[in-house]
């Protein structure tokens, strides 16, 4: 397993392989990324949080060559989070308690998967993708499913952990996204496994500290 | 060579039984657990559910621990504990009464008091194909990852949340759904629990032989089905190569069938597209409704039901010819030698899965 890239994004900074990007410190700090990033895809603005994340993430990571490679089914998509679609649920909550009227708008992102069809549909890519909810950042989680894409035959795995939190007083608690995209062997993968996933643990945890 | 990995029954809890055996009974009698539900909607609407009756508090928590109950009551029980079987969870909201708590802690908890596993729980969080989706992730784990046994549980309650969303995007129908049916209006939701035991051994009790399977997305659009069926003729294309079958080697469709106008028409265009027509096809959703977590693997459990009793049960509520390319659906319970049976579902997000499972004599 060989990482190729890696982005990071939350209230402060974007960041592609360790190195800081853009700043990010208006209160729409989502909208201030799209606009630092000069992007033009108004499909953006109605997407919730964690799409908007793993949106603008893997847009920047897509200034990296590798990605000219990467079409049609070519690509696993390998999502988690620890708090599944929290945020956008709470809002589709309070459209039916004190708004109204149920919102559809929000009620098509009450689930987390959205987010990897948005990114499929971005750039048209039709290849696996699946979403897993883990209690923290299970690195094991990861690797162990590069592990079997590897082994049905991909070469290349879009990971992401993605989280978009409210605390009980509806304040965000944590908003983070980690993209990292990885080459897969099928020969080494299974012996890779145990030192990626400890490698992928000190890449997050020195996203989110420096 | 790849592992043979094998399904088993381990639990199904439906309104229509608590029990595989009398989930059988009833789908064999035609009965249907979708009933019109009062004030079931928004505004009071009343709408027509799959709902299961003594279910009253603590839902999810409660069917999730009734139906490991019955679990562990199984020939499985030796294997709950063991360090080489990981549980997957399908659902789509879990305990959605815990927010803006986590809905997956309880799941977690009751797992590993009523298993004493102690390996993590995987969740799949995935749509509508979350269910097929798990039971590809089991295999991977059994053919790839040292794993002997994998307990897949496919569970999701009904709530006001599920309720009022979508009967907010229209997509409720005012009767009992009607999958590929030409007078077809829209879903009927449902709830449930089914297990099912995917092992490395051949179990010595009832088991099917579980061959390929895979994901793919539309790449179209979040939640309107693709208009030619790209990933669900994808998925279904894919599972037969890797299952190094030829597709007339399918005798049955367990398809996804929602009952909606466009999910509908979208699988009669992909299944058209693999040549797949002609061959018996059913939705299962006239009889439990749409179980979304739960209904890949509910509607597993009755492709094993159909291969166990060479059985094509029929599609509840289709009368009439209703997508524009022609659908083997089955109006009537039949006997018929099955041997390799197709399972697929399509979702929100652009998901689409599928798999294929294989008689093996039990005799």
């Amino acid at each position: 397993m060989q990482l190729i890239s890696s982005t990071y994004i939350a209230k402060a900074a974007i960041k592609k392989d360790g190195v800081i990007r853009h700043e990010l410190t208006e209160d729409n700090w989502l909208k201030e990324c799209y606009q630092k990033m000069e992007l033009d895809y108004p499909k953006f603005h109605k997407m919730d949080n964690l799409s908007k994340m793993a949106f603008l993430s893997l847009e920047l990571m897509k200034t990296s060559a590798v990605f000219d490679t990467i079409e049609d089914d070519t690509v696993e998509l390998i999502f988690a989070n620890t708090s599944a679609s929290q945020h956008t649920d709470l809002k589709f909550i309070d459209s039916y308690q004190h708004q109204g009227n149920p919102s559809p708008s929000l009620f098509v992102y009450t689930l987390p998967n959205i987010l990897t069809g948005e990114l499929a549909i971005r750039n048209k890519w039709y290849g696996e993708n699946t979403f897993f909810v883990a209690s923290e950042f299970d690195a094991s989680l990861f690797t162990e499913r590069m592990h079997h894409s590897a082994q049905n035959g991909k070469k290349l795995c879009l990971c992401g952990w993605v989280e978009s939190k409210l605390d009980e007083k509806n304040m965000p608690e944590l908003e983070e996204c980690f993209l990292f995209l990885v080459a897969v062997n099928k020969e080494t993968s299974d012996l890779a496994q145990t030192n990626f996933a400890s490698d992928l643990i000190d890449l997050y945890k020195n996203n989110q500290t420096k | 060579m790849e592992n043979k990995v094998f399904l088993s029954y381990g639990a199904f809890i439906s309104p229509l039984g608590s029990t595989v055996e009398s989930n059988y009974e009833s789908i064999f009698q035609g009965n249907s657990g979708v009933q019109q539900v009062i004030a079931s909607g928004f505004k009071d609407e009343n709408w027509f559910i799959s709902k299961i009756d003594w279910l009253k508090e603590n839902r999810y928590n409660n069917l999730l621990s009734t139906a490991l109950e019955a679990l562990t009551k199984t020939e499985h029980k030796s294997i709950l504990a063991s360090k080489k079987t990981r549980f997957i969870i399908s659902s789509t909201k879990g305990n959605i009464t815990a927010l803006p708590l986590d809905v997956f802690a309880s799941t977690r908890t009751i797992i590993k008091d009523l298993t004493g596993n102690q390996n993590i729980p995987i969740i799949i969080s995935n749509a509508c194909i979350s269910g097929v989706t798990a039971i590809n992730t089991a295999a991977d784990y059994i053919r790839y990852s040292g794993i002997e046994n994998v307990v897949i549980i496919g569970i999701d309650t009904v709530s006001d949340f599920i309720t009022y969303g979508f009967q907010s995007l229209f997509a409720l129908s005012d009767q009992p759904s009607q999958p590929f049916d030409a007078k077809r209006k829209g879903i009927s939701l449902g709830e449930a629990c089914g297990i099912i035991v995917a092992t490395k051994n051949k179990p010595t009790d009832f088991s099917v032989e579980y061959l390929n399977g895979t994901s793919s997305n539309d790449a179209n659009h979040i939640s309107g089905p693709s208009r030619t069926g790209e990933g669900l003729y994808r998925v279904v294309k894919k599972s037969i190569e890797k299952s190094c079958i030829k597709n007339d080697a399918i005798d049955f469709i367990s398809a996804h069938g929602t009952g909606t106008i466009y999910n509908d028409e979208m699988e009669s265009i992909a299944f058209s597209r693999c040549a797949l027509t002609t061959v018996s096809l059913n939705s299962l959703k006239g009889y439990f409704g749409h179980t979304l977590g739960a209904a890949g693997v509910i509607e597993t459990i009755v492709c094993m039901l159909s291969l166990q009793h060479q059985q094509v049960f029929k599609s509840i509520g289709y009368e009439e010819k209703g997508t524009s390319e022609p659908l083997n659906v089955a109006t009537e319970t039949i006997n018929k030698p099955l041997n390799i049976v197709l399972k697929t579902a399509s979702g929100f997000g652009g998901g689409n899965a599928a798999l294929l499972l294989k008689n093996v004599s039990c005799n």
